[in-house]
């Protein structure tokens, strides 16, 4: 019996492809269904698309199903196309039942990572009840939806640069009163930290800092030194620490301007005691080894001392070395790095020249990235570094050198 | 600041406590404090701790530093400092305070100072290294220029007006050693306090800390294979290897491997 | 005539002399009490000086020689004249005696010549003591011809003669009135120092060897508010003991210790001879080096120290610049070359207790490492089982309190470091091999204490010391083994002042005894030319120097010797805490010894301490491996499977 209806072939498996969202930690499906592309036009061609995604023969094969068309390099492949852009539907939470204020840093106008993280902490108190996030910052509120914003607070532009934080805390505690959240959380960042201990002092509150695991009824942070964890039900001001939470993925949320009876430039009209903050000029080589991020280092590789110089200045780097160049006095001691020297945590290590004492690689075992440029191959550096390049200091420091002044002028 | 605004400077001093062995010492950044107190030469430096009367031992290492005397405001057991601290400082009218950026045992939560600045109606500023009078030509009474540290060993510079707490970050001068001769003859003075229980911590519950796994960063976006890579990948002796480029594909090596780890622009 | 008028002069000049070292003597007597055996310090006088100090001076033979014929003739022409005095009216023969040791005298005073005016060593001072040849030339000249004349019968005129012996009168009372700051102070006060010696025991009448430090009482902490500040260690000259006062007098300034000084040698700012020469000149109310005429500390001039009897001695301007202080590195090289028996280290020691214990002003990673060390019990600031890292999979034994073994192994600090711990690896192994019975402490091991107590800090020693001492004696155990010679001589000798006293032994003794008994069998002999480098605290500090030699000809090396090895061996610049301390000088220590290395032309060098093994290890460029003594040992010992 036949149906005067057309009956569109089902291909399940593009569907599910398309209600894929594969960003995150793991991958999640949409429960709505989601307009799927018609899927008749073509014959699937089995064969074309397992071509198409097969990105890896060796040792055994492996399969992106989600790469689009144009990586692919083949033919589209029907279905993968669609599910590349997953559209997050949007959560709306029209009568919240509370409010979880995050106060945010945002430096420079960026949304910092621990900003984000904050947000999801404060998701977290929010859906457990029903509440809104509300995020208050410097400038607007759509870069915040993606990270799980449900009302924004923007601050005054002008604040974003400035360095009051009197007049900040001034305006937390007028939100405080407006908007009788339920919690307010902070980023326990020198900033961030600074401003909740400012409100939870003129409010007369206890500061839950520093908070490193949350959920609606306990939260736990480390006291005493970092050898203790304390536990308490959730207070209403806490400060979030750094890496405790992942960021939210996949989520949009409103981000909408809250309607604000008071303007929160109430602020204002604070006197502050602090002023004339300006940012100083800081010369690399007079931080210390321990609080730097970038690291140049040399070993008993290098002979030109010039260039070393001339790199540093190029690089904003500062400068250090291994312990023999230390002693031979090209670099005064107390830029030594080394189990006898500083032990460093940088971000980047760019060694130059040294081959790796066991002591000099216990001084580096903090860094995230290193990066050694040496002659021998089989220096134990090489073996430690992230990227190794086997060559003559001398010869790859100009180079540096000129490549980082041509970019620079580009 | 002149001279005459300089010269009452308070310290307040904890008992720190050694990450490693547990063990009672000075506490890092109160250690520093008080060596900043100390470089400023003020006509009167009281050095004071708010805590139970057994503990004071651990306080003569700040008295090694060069104190000649310490105040020991002595509570209970569990009390909480605050107030105590207040009423003491209230008393000294003192121009400036310094402590360290947070304590090395107890709650270690940071708000002493604030609540104290709280307490004292004065100006805090957190993570100072320097401190000084104002070298402005306006310089008026009352003002002290400071230099705050910032994450990635930044620097800002701030004028204060009126009384002032700082805390002390660890990038400020290091402390002078600890000499055991004047820790025994320096003299701890016991002032008797008032203080209340800390009805918040007492309900707050205890364990010790076990590490947890760090949180991984995610990569987002990339190929299935770029987040396969970047999940099970391990990091040691896995690096990229260029063996004898050219010196300026070396270079650009470095370069590009610059950029990509966010340290170049 | 003739002999009146010498004996008059010799007997007024000598006179001169004993009051001026009388007075002289109030300068040292200021410094501190002192417990002294003085009769018997009197009695063992001559024996220390014809034993100990000839046993020193020997080592130079020249030097030995012309010693013996000046002073032996200067003394016995003095008690001849003083004879010749007393028996009114010399006889012929008498006269004849006296040329006789006045000839010897002066054969002597040509071989001074000789030295200061052409062999002209760099060690030696100017000054006062560039006068030294001529004195003992004209007094023994002048007199010999005067003798002569006289036990011939007096054929020269009278005038000339008492030309003559006026002149020699005036050689004379330069050579005695020496004791006031000339080169003869060292005959007067060197004496009454060998009598008065702050270590008697160090002498061939007491041990032989006296190397532990002294440990300084604390007094009860209710008395120590009361105290004076300046009683811990030394601030300024008077606060050493007075017999240590005499004992920096004694000095003549002959330089061995320069030349001995490892410091001297790579160009740190330390020269134990000047360093003798300031405490010297410091003993004077307004004092000052620019007198002194030697070579100056490396790096810095002479005549910008200024001190007092009365004034803090170390100081940017005071007499001792602290980098000259920290410098040190305790190895008691200037202490076995002195002819004079004076306690260098005794003397740094004592004023960086002072420094550390009052002042706390102590340089570089120093202050770092004893905070770290007061906290944690290990210079490192580590957690005490990560002590045990490296064993993780050799499950040592571990000795509870109440326990017994036989041999219990005390690893020492060195066992944080991943180089150190290569080479305890392979003496656990080799115990193993033999099948020995040992344990080790575990987490209750602490530091020993050494490098806090020669950086001064008498109060965290102590505190190691004893807490050590109570967790060794809560356990039975025949002998304690130890790869560190710094821990050895702490454990040894240190500790027996704090109530411990084990039988300690280095870890080279005890595997020459188990090659020696067969429990260890050399099968594969290391056939490479090896040259041992002497830890100080094993070799100088222990007199141990013929157990490691013994265990490398048992394993089979070609073992050449260092210019300068055994008891005279060359630090390696990694003791006293000079690492931490980190005074730069014109080399580093490590690599001056590393020169001596390789003028033996040796493939390798042993070493016997963690110590010696990183610094030498931390040489740069092409060099002689380095190799701790278990390693070739467990190489050698290797057995077929």
């Amino acid at each position: 019996m036949t149906s005067p209806q057309i009956r569109h072939r089902v291909d399940p498996r593009a569907e599910r492809a398309a209600r894929t969202i594969l960003t995150g930690q793991r991958p999640r499906l949409l429960r709505q269904p989601v307009a799927t592309a018609t899927v008749n036009e073509r014959r699937r061609d089995p064969r074309a698309i397992r071509d198409a995604a097969l990105v890896q023969r060796q040792p055994r094969p492996r399969y992106d199903w989600a790469r689009d068309a144009a990586s692919a390099g083949t033919t589209a492949a029907v279905g993968v196309a669609v599910a590349n852009a997953p559209v997050i539907p949007l959560q709306v939470i029209a009568e919240p039942a509370y409010l979880v204020l995050a106060m945010l840093d945002r430096p420079g106008g960026e949304v910092s990572e621990h900003d984000r993280q904050v947000i999801a902490a404060a998701r977290l108190l929010a859906d457990a009840g029903g509440g809104a996030v509300v995020t208050v910052a410097t400038g607007s509120g759509e870069a915040l939806a993606e990270a799980g914003s449900d009302r924004h607070v923007a601050l005054p532009d002008g604040w974003a640069d400035d360095y009051v934080p009197e007049r900040r805390a001034a305006a937390a505690a007028a939100l405080m009163a407006s908007l009788s959240p339920r919690h307010i959380l902070f980023p326990d960042s020198p900033d961030g930290g600074d401003l909740a201990r400012r409100v939870a002092a003129a409010a007369g509150e206890r500061l839950f800092a520093g908070v490193q695991s949350l959920g609606p009824d306990r939260a736990t942070r480390q006291s005493a030194g970092g050898s203790l964890e304390t536990g308490h039900r959730p207070t209403r001001l806490m400060t979030v620490a750094a890496d405790a939470f992942a960021p939210l993925d996949g989520v949009r949320h409103e981000a909408r301007p809250l309607d604000l009876a008071t303007p929160v430039v109430a602020g204002e009209e604070v006197l502050p005691r602090l002023g004339c903050a300006r940012r100083l000029a800081v010369d690399p080589d007079a931080l210390s080894l321990s609080e730097t991020d970038f690291i140049l280092s040399a070993g008993n590789g290098v002979t030109d001392w010039q260039s070393f110089a001339e790199l540093g200045e190029a690089l904003g780097a500062t400068r250090a070395g291994s312990r023999v160049v230390c002693d031979a006095g090209h670099l005064p001691r107390e830029r030594q790095v080394g189990a006898s020297g500083t032990v460093v945590s940088a971000r980047c290590y760019l060694a130059f020249g040294i081959a790796g004492a066991p002591q000099h690689l216990q001084g580096i075992t903090g860094v995230k990235h290193v990066i050694a440029i040496n002659t021998d191959l089989h220096a134990e550096m090489i073996k430690r570094a992230d990227l190794s390049i086997v060559a003559d200091a001398q010869e790859i420091m100009p180079a540096l050198i000129r490549l980082i002044r041509e970019r620079r002028h580009d | 600041m002149t001279d005459a605004a300089m010269g009452n400077v308070a310290v307040l001093l904890s008992i720190g406590r050694h990450p490693v062995s547990g063990r009672s010492r000075r506490a890092a950044t109160d250690a520093q404090a008080l060596e900043m107190a100390l470089a400023l030469r003020p006509r009167r430096l009281t050095a004071i701790h708010a805590g139970p009367a057994a503990d004071a031992e651990a306080l003569r290492a700040y008295l090694g530093m060069g104190l000649e005397r310490l105040t020991l405001l002595v509570l209970p057991e569990g009390a909480d400092p605050v107030e105590a601290l207040i009423t003491h400082l209230r008393h000294l009218a003192p121009s400036l305070v310094l402590t360290g950026r947070q304590a090395e045992d107890g709650e270690s939560s940071g708000m002493l100072p604030y609540l104290i600045a709280r307490g004292l109606d004065a100006a805090i500023v957190p993570d100072v290294v320097r401190i000084g009078p104002a070298d402005t030509p306006d310089a008026t009474y009352g003002k002290a220029d400071l230099v705050q540290a910032l994450p990635r060993g930044q620097r800002r510079a701030l004028t204060v007006t009126g009384r002032l707490i700082a805390t002390v970050h660890p990038s400020a001068p290091p402390a002078r050693a600890s000499a055991f001769g004047p820790a025994r003859r320096g003299v701890i003075e016991p002032v008797a306090a008032q203080a209340a229980a800390d009805l918040f911590l007492s309900d707050c519950e205890h364990r010790p800390w076990r590490p947890k796994p760090k949180l991984m960063r995610v990569k987002r976006g990339g190929s299935a294979l770029d987040r396969l890579k970047a999940a099970t990948e391990s990091k040691s002796g896995k690096g990229q290897l260029l063996i004898n480029p050219t010196a300026e594909a070396g270079a650009l090596a470095i370069y590009d491997n610059l950029v990509e780890q966010g340290i170049l622009p | 005539m003739i002999a009146t008028a010498l004996t008059t002069v010799v007997l007024a000049v000598l006179a001169i002399g004993a009051a001026l070292a009388a007075w002289q003597s109030r300068r040292w007597l200021a410094g501190r009490p002192a417990t002294v055996g003085v009769v018997t310090g009197l009695r063992a006088l001559p024996g220390r000086y014809l034993v100990d100090v000839h046993h020193v001076v020997g080592r130079t033979p020249f030097n030995a020689r012309f010693h013996a014929l000046v002073a032996g003739g200067f003394l016995a022409a003095l008690v001849l004249l003083v004879a010749m005095g007393v028996a009114i009216g010399g006889s012929r023969i008498l006269w004849l005696l006296l040329a006789l040791v006045l000839a010897i005298m002066l054969a002597g005073a040509l071989m001074v010549r000789h030295r200061r005016r052409v062999l002209r060593p760099r060690e030696l001072s100017q000054g006062r003591f560039a006068r030294l040849p001529l004195s003992l030339l004209g007094f023994s000249g002048c007199l010999l011809l005067v003798a002569l004349d006289q036990s011939l019968g007096g054929v020269m005129p009278e005038a000339l003669a008492l030309v003559l012996i006026a002149v020699a009168g005036a050689a004379m009372a330069d050579l005695v009135w020496g004791v006031w700051k000339g080169p003869l102070k060292h005959a007067v006060h060197g004496a009454l120092h060998l009598a008065f010696h702050p270590r008697p025991a160090r002498f061939h009448d007491g041990k032989g060897r006296d190397t532990g430090l002294k440990p300084l009482t604390f007094a009860p902490a209710e008395d120590a508010r009361t105290a004076e500040p300046g009683s811990l260690g030394v601030e300024r000259p008077v606060d050493f003991a007075w017999n240590r006062l005499l004992g920096f007098d004694a000095c003549v300034q002959c330089g061995r210790c320069e030349t001995a000084c490892p410091a001297y040698a790579a160009g740190l700012p330390l020269n134990p001879k000047k360093l003798v020469q300031d405490l010297v000149a410091a003993m004077d109310s307004q004092a000052s080096d620019a007198a002194y005429a030697g070579n100056p500390h490396p790096g810095r001039g002479v005549g910008k120290a200024h001190g007092g009897a009365a004034l803090p001695l170390i100081g940017h301007d005071a007499m001792i610049h602290p980098d000259t202080l920290w410098s040190c590195t305790t190895c008691r090289a200037c202490v076995q070359e002195c002819p004079m028996m004076i306690e260098h280290v005794d003397a740094v020691v004592d004023l960086r207790r002072f420094q550390t214990l009052e002042l706390g002003a102590i340089p570089g990673k120093a202050a770092v490492m004893l905070e770290e060390l007061r906290a944690t019990d290990n210079p490192g600031g580590r957690a005490l089982a990560r002590r045990w890292d490296w064993a993780a999979d050799l499950s040592l034994p571990r000795l509870p309190a109440g326990g017994s073994c036989d041999t219990l192994l005390w690893v020492g600090d060195g066992a944080f470091d991943l180089r150190v711990q290569r080479s305890l690896r392979a003496l656990v192994l080799l115990l193993r091999r033999a099948g020995m019975d040992f344990a080790v402490l575990g987490e209750e091991e602490l530091d020993c204490g050494d490098v806090a107590r020669r950086l001064g800090d008498e109060a965290t020693f102590q505190s190691l010391a004893t807490r050590n001492i109570a967790t060794l004696n809560a356990r039975r155990f025949t002998r304690i083994v130890t790869a560190d010679p710094h821990a050895l001589h702490t454990l040894r000798n240190e500790y027996p002042a704090f109530g411990g006293s084990w039988t300690v032994v280095h870890h080279t003794a005890l595997l020459l005894e188990l090659i020696t008994t067969g429990a260890l069998t050399v099968t594969k002999p290391v056939g490479r030319s090896v040259t041992f480098h002497d830890p100080c605290y094993l070799g100088r500090y222990n007199g141990e120097i013929e157990a490691p030699r013994a265990l490398l000809d048992a394993i089979g090396v070609e073992r050449r010797e260092m210019l300068r090895s055994g008891l005279r061996s060359s630090c390696c610049g990694g003791g006293g805490g000079a690492p931490l301390t980190d005074v730069s000088g014109e080399r580093r220590i490590p690599d001056v010894r590393m020169e001596h290395v390789r003028e033996t032309g040796a493939a390798m060098v042993a070493v016997a301490c963690p110590n010696c093994a990183l610094m030498l290890e931390g040489v740069v460029g092409p060099r002689p491996e380095v190799a701790e003594i278990a390693e070739l040992v467990l190489a050698a010992t290797e057995t077929a499977r």
